[in-house]
């Protein structure tokens, strides 16, 4: 089996749970309904046999199976965010980080049992992996604790007794977007019900964030660190984020320090103000133990690019050179959507929490090539490579040959350059061709801010995107494709390599995406341009 | 079969005598209890990750799983914490290499929080799982040794 032709659908279990009940046989979907309903922990009461959903196979998958090309386990393979632990095998001297004497009076129970438990977490969380002390936090956490099928109800009461004793966030925190969206995307009666059932816990999440200090929902989305919505903190600063492409962008584009957390930890570590420090948040954990040498003979897909480092380096640090001329030398609201796609796309196709571009993100412009660490492998991405890469994406279309029926533009979100840029893109394109409407419905994955800030700036445009067919929502894109029965009905197209990892959507370059948003066709011999 | 015997890294100590089950591929806990999560099933636990040919329609209810790491959402840590709660999640979990930041999450906060405890070790090495076997008797001790036969 070779692994890139593995086929890695959507590795967020919650995507499946808008599918449930509504369109099992009759007897599974009672049986499935029944957990729903009933209020019990865990699954629910029953305890006999349901039936899996057929969708939920395409959950299976996750950014990392550990097999090599050859379908055997890969020696090398490591899976994400582990930092190097000091720890030691002799159980009578287990790896204990220094405290300070008011973080070990909050774990003696000075600030009450529950902070306690939390400080306690954070601590074993932090020894596991040879941390050497806490680190105080700064800016704002980040969580991907953000939809709430029946599973959740465990994870869901730890941070209600949190809540109950009064326990909150050091900074008002940002959340992933809505997993769902009854107001743009799930309005028919089907759609929603699949929404309320699937999802029965997700107002009692919604109490229990807005109770620890999340921010209003209209600041839900996966770029919490977009001007609009602000949640960007200086370089160097120390931050608890979940969310893989926030994590990859707040790492490199913003020089922030952070590792990979599992939803849950990164609550626990905003709830005491600090985290254990190791890994990506060491200058250690930070070295580049890759080169990734761009020489395209013009500037790279993105997408395409980062799928072929993260393929590439799993889980290491990349030091990437060669693209700081499309940059010059700053990132700027202009081009940062470019290190979003690269950087989502090396933390999908592999598992990086951090590269760093020279001459271009906070960390390399201060040290340069003094990030590299000793011993560091070369990676060469041509135009050849390039291709090779974008050729073994494979068709999980259930219809190979079908017609594109949604274009998913943005996941992760978009920046408002890239709205004005789509949007005056497929407007004028539509006037040149006489037409007044897109040939599929196009879909723009953008937080309420962001749609706000371009429809203040561009009204007209705006308008003349709804006209034609194009409509805005801040739900998870990934949500959407996880939706019952998507990928037996519905053939998405995409610019998202993200999206096209965790989903059947199909990717293809901007231009392509255009010829398709006009004639509702992917034109023949469509590739990276 | 002869004994072998491993030292590891008792993240999470405790004794146990079991069965091995395992999977010498990372182990996709998320989407190995989709019956689980998904479909009302509470009284036992089938592996149903179609990718993993060593466990996929095995009975993984309550094993001692020993495994390189896991993979897959991070939401396995609370995915973990469900199967727990529902009495059919691992007893053990034994990695032959560095645990996982997602699984520590969810063994952390499922042994202190609801004080249920999920033997873990780990760092016993690639010799541990190239020697056992699913079905093979395994003996953890509470100083991270495995006895495997």
């Amino acid at each position: 089996m070779n692994r890139r032709q593995f086929i890695k659908r959507s590795t967020m279990a919650c995507a499946a749970v808008a599918l449930l009940p509504g369109h099992l046989p009759a007897q599974a979907a009672e049986k499935a309904a029944k957990p729903a309903s009933s209020g019990a922990s865990g699954a629910g009461a029953s305890k006999t046999s349901g039936k899996v959903p057929a969708w939920v196979k395409s959950m299976r998958e996750s950014d990392m199976d550990g097999l090599g090309p050859d379908g055997k386990p890969d020696p090398n393979y490591r899976a994400t965010g582990t930092g190097s632990s000091v720890g030691t095998k002799d159980p009578q001297k287990p790896h204990k980080m220094k405290l300070t004497k008011e973080e070990q009076g909050i774990l003696d129970g000075k600030e009450g049992e529950t902070k306690a438990k939390v400080m306690k977490t954070v601590v074993a969380f932090g020894n596991a992996f040879g941390a050497t002390k806490l680190v105080k936090l700064g800016g704002a956490p980040h969580t991907s604790l953000y939809n709430a099928p029946q599973f959740m109800e465990p994870m869901i009461k730890v941070f209600e007794k949190c809540a109950d004793e009064g326990l909150k966030s050091y900074a008002p925190f940002t959340v992933n977007p809505r997993p769902y969206d009854l107001y743009n995307v799930q309005n028919s009666p089907h759609d929603m019900a699949m929404v309320f059932e699937g999802y029965p816990l997700q107002p009692r999440l919604e109490y229990v964030l807005m109770r620890l200090g999340a921010r209003d929902f209209n600041s839900r989305s996966c770029m919490c660190f977009l001007p609009e919505i602000g949640n960007a903190p200086k370089p160097g600063t120390m931050v608890a984020w979940a969310e893989s492409s926030a994590t990859n962008f707040g790492n490199s584009g913003l020089g922030l320090r952070t590792n990979r957390l599992a939803c849950g930890m990164e609550l626990m570590c905003a709830l005491v103000g600090k985290a254990p420090y190791f890994g990506l948040m060491t200058d250690e954990g930070r070295m580049a133990t890759w080169v990734i040498d761009v020489k395209t003979t013009k500037e790279p897909d993105w997408g395409v690019l980062g799928a072929a480092i993260g393929i590439k380096v799993t889980e290491d640090v990349p030091f990437i050179v060669g693209i700081d001329k499309y940059f010059g030398g700053e990132i700027t609201g202009e081009n940062m959507h470019k290190l979003k796609a690269m950087g989502a796309s090396t933390a999908a196709n592999g598992a990086v929490g951090l590269y760093h571009v020279e001459n271009v993100t906070p960390d390399a412009k201060e040290k340069g090539r003094k990030l590299l660490a000793k011993g560091y492998k070369t990676y060469v991405v041509d135009d050849k490579e390039i291709k090779r890469i974008y050729d073994e994406f494979p068709n999980l279309w259930g219809k190979k040959d079908a017609k594109p029926t949604r274009l998913f533009l943005g996941c992760p979100h978009n920046t408002y350059h890239e709205v004005v840029t789509w949007g005056r893109m497929i407007t004028e394109e539509l006037k040149k061709r006489g037409q007044d409407k897109v040939a599929l419905p196009i879909h723009m994955f953008v937080s309420i801010p962001v749609r706000n800030h371009v429809l203040d700036d561009h009204p007209v445009l705006v308008r003349d995107m709804k006209r034609a067919g194009m409509n805005f929502t801040n739900m998870c894109t990934l949500m959407f494709t996880g939706l019952k029965g998507f990928g037996e009905r519905e053939f998405p197209v995409t610019n998202s390599n993200k999206t096209r990892k965790y989903s059947s959507t199909r990717y293809f370059p901007d231009d392509v995406l255009l010829e398709i948003a006009m004639t509702g066709e992917i034109p023949k011999g469509a590739e990276v341009a | 079969m002869a004994k072998k015997t491993f030292k590891g890294r008792p993240l999470l100590p405790g004794k146990l005598k079991g069965k091995a089950t395992v999977s010498k591929q990372p182990f996709n806990t998320s989407g190995s209890y989709f019956e689980n999560m998904f479909a009302g099933v509470t009284d036992k636990a089938i592996c149903t990750d179609s990718d993993n040919k060593e466990l996929y329609k095995k009975d993984i209810t309550n094993c001692i799983l020993c495994t390189p790491q896991t993979i897959g959402s991070s939401f396995a840590g609370a995915t973990i914490m469900g199967v727990k709660e529902m009495g059919v999640g691992p007893n053990a979990m034994l990695f032959s290499r560095h645990i996982d930041s997602i699984s520590a999450a969810g063994l952390i906060m499922e042994d202190i929080w609801n004080e249920t405890r999920i033997i873990t070790v780990d760092l016993l090495g690639d010799e541990f799982l190239e020697a056992v076997k699913t079905g093979d008797p395994i003996n953890i001790l509470e100083d991270g040794t495995v006895e495997v036969g």
